[in-house]
């Protein structure tokens, strides 16, 4: 689990909104898989599809790549080209604005933050918690992986777990 | 060395001449005045009586008294003199000074409904069985009115009658005075707590009403295209908030030297929601204030607000080196602001929130600073629209809607 790649990808996913790109890449890697479905659930992106160095053929009617494109398909992964695969990340705005405002990492490369289920509901509740500051905005989210995956801090209050607050998304 | 005390001869300090006889100990190592041994002082604060003196009238007094009163008011002054203790006079006639003094001046004369305990009239005067007078009783009482009126009646006896003249029979006090469990009227007839001396009040409103007459037929230019540009009406422009928060002065550089101007920079507001930032310049300080107020209604946008008290979520706001950030905080919490975003959130109608500005505090800037942080709210239904999910406002769930 790369902190420096993921801190990588936060700062290019903000300098890709600012310049309203409504198609974005990533490295392909199981967490910022994990970690685009899970904004993908939020509803932060319109899509994550995985493709090759260029952008997956658009969806005939979406416009942009979609996994379930019956006419186009999705090249599969195949061992000669794992390498080239990147994470094609739909990018979405509403009203003028990016709906994935602005995201943040809260554990660091050089400072792993770990937060348990006490600090959580703190957390969720809008109060700090350790190193960790309190969710007090209209869709504010905190990542966190858990042993169940990658997961929203509400999902992991519901689900009593604990876990590494990854990256905080306004 | 010590700051305070400057670098002496170390021997000095053991001949006695060199060390006058001072309550601070010598060595002292720090810059807080050192405890004294005997804080109390060796003698009782003695505080002069203040009582006056109450002497009866001297014989002489009397004889000049005498000359202004009448005998029989002689004999008042001297009943009077008599039953009163002079001791007790003193000490009645003095202002008290003892802890359990009232902390305001009152002479309880009037019984206040919200302070005082409560006047009813005894539970005795209540009759319940009670009639109504008929029509043969009313018959009655004026027949007797006409048997008994003298012969040189005028309308006041008749008035006087129909004052006297009860409904009911039964105990009079019933009708007149009766006991009532309930809590007497906190306010008078049209009174409320906003407005506690109607009257007062009123003649006041009066006298503004005539002023504004008067004004009326002067209106300025500028409040005239105001009118027109926000279709208020000239009295809702008074009844608006607008404040005047950063006044300096401007200079230009020119080769026939400096030319100074007034600048002004207002809000304005109705107290519910609205809320404007005007600023102006001009070579008169009081031309710069209106313009600006005008500049300020004339701007005036709605503030998101939740639940009409605070605002969504934590904002930041940011002009020039002014970095603020606006915090919503729980009912009841009050505004914990600075000054400048305290009259900002009393002109909008916000009331519970918190705020910090960091870096610059240029009054300037965190007035914009603040309106930007206050537009710059994210409204939930936008994100849950956004985000292409549901979102509850839990308080409201939980409450069941009554907050």
């Amino acid at each position: 689990m790369s902190l420096v790649n993921l801190s990588a990808v936060c700062a290019h996913l903000n300098n890709a909104t600012k310049a309203r790109l409504g198609l974005t890449s990533i490295p392909n890697s199981n967490l910022h898989l994990k970690l685009s479905l899970a904004l993908q659930h939020s509803g932060y992106i319109s899509s994550v599809v995985r493709g090759g160095p260029t952008p997956p053929p658009a969806h005939a009617i979406l416009g942009i790549p979609a996994v379930n494109d019956r006419f186009e398909g999705i090249e599969q992964v195949t061992r000669d080209n794992v390498s080239s695969r990147r994470l094609w990340l739909g990018l979405k705005y509403w009203q003028n604005e990016s709906v994935l405002g602005k995201i943040k990492m809260v554990s660091k490369p050089t400072r792993r933050v770990y937060i348990d289920v006490e600090g959580l509901r703190r957390v969720v509740r809008g109060e700090d918690s350790g190193y960790v500051a309190g969710i007090r905005s209209p869709g504010e989210s905190l990542y966190l992986s858990t042993d169940r995956g990658i997961l929203e801090a509400r999902e992991c209050v519901e689900k009593k777990l604990g876990g590494l607050a990854l990256c905080r998304v306004l | 060395m010590n700051v305070t005390r400057p670098a002496r001869c170390l021997l000095c300090s053991f001949t006695r001449a060199a060390t006058p006889s001072t309550r601070v100990p010598r060595r002292q190592f720090h810059p807080t005045p050192a405890p004294l041994s005997n804080r109390k002082p060796k003698f009782p604060n003695v505080k002069a009586p203040q009582t006056p003196d109450y002497k009866p009238y001297t014989e002489e007094q009397k004889a000049e008294l005498a000359k202004e009163y009448s005998a029989a008011q002689m004999a008042a002054i001297e009943a009077g003199e008599a039953a009163i203790d002079p001791k007790d006079l003193a000490e009645q006639m003095n202002e008290r000074s003892d802890p359990m003094a009232f902390k305001y001046l009152d002479d309880f004369s009037v019984i206040e409904p919200g302070i005082d305990r409560h006047q009813r009239a005894p539970e005795s005067n209540s009759d319940y069985n009670f009639t109504l007078k008929t029509e043969a009783d009313f018959i009655n009482d004026f027949g007797r009115f006409i048997a008994d009126m003298p012969d040189n009646a005028t309308g006041a006896d008749f008035v006087r009658f129909a004052d006297n003249l009860r409904v009911t029979h039964g105990k009079e006090e019933n009708e007149l005075d009766p006991h009532s469990a309930l809590v007497p009227d906190l306010f008078g007839p049209g009174e409320t707590i906003d407005e506690p001396r109607v009257e007062e009040r009123k003649t006041a409103a009066e006298k503004g009403e005539k002023e504004r007459s008067a004004e009326a037929e002067e209106m300025t230019d500028a409040l005239k295209s105001l009118l027109l540009a926000t279709g208020y009406t000239e009295k809702q422009v008074k009844d608006l908030r607008t404040k005047t928060l950063v006044s300096h002065s401007v200079t230009n550089q020119t080769r026939l030297g400096k030319i100074r101007r007034a600048y002004r920079l207002s809000i304005a507001g109705n107290g519910d929601g609205l809320l404007g930032i005007g600023e102006a310049k001009s070579d008169e300080a009081s031309d710069a204030k209106i313009q600006s107020q005008y500049r300020a209604i004339r701007n005036m946008q709605p503030i998101p607000r939740y639940e009409k008290r605070t605002i969504y979520g934590d904002v930041k706001g940011k002009v020039g080196a002014t970095e603020l950030q606006l915090m919503h905080r729980p009912p009841g919490f009050g505004l914990r602001v600075q000054y400048l975003i305290y009259e900002m959130c009393r002109a909008g109608g916000i009331h519970d929130l918190s705020a910090r500005v960091g870096r610059s505090r240029n009054q300037m800037n965190t007035v914009k600073a603040a309106y930007q942080a206050l537009m710059s709210q994210r409204n939930p239904e936008q994100v849950a629209h956004a985000l292409g999910r549901k979102l509850v406002d839990v308080r409201k769930v939980y409450y069941a809607g009554k907050v």
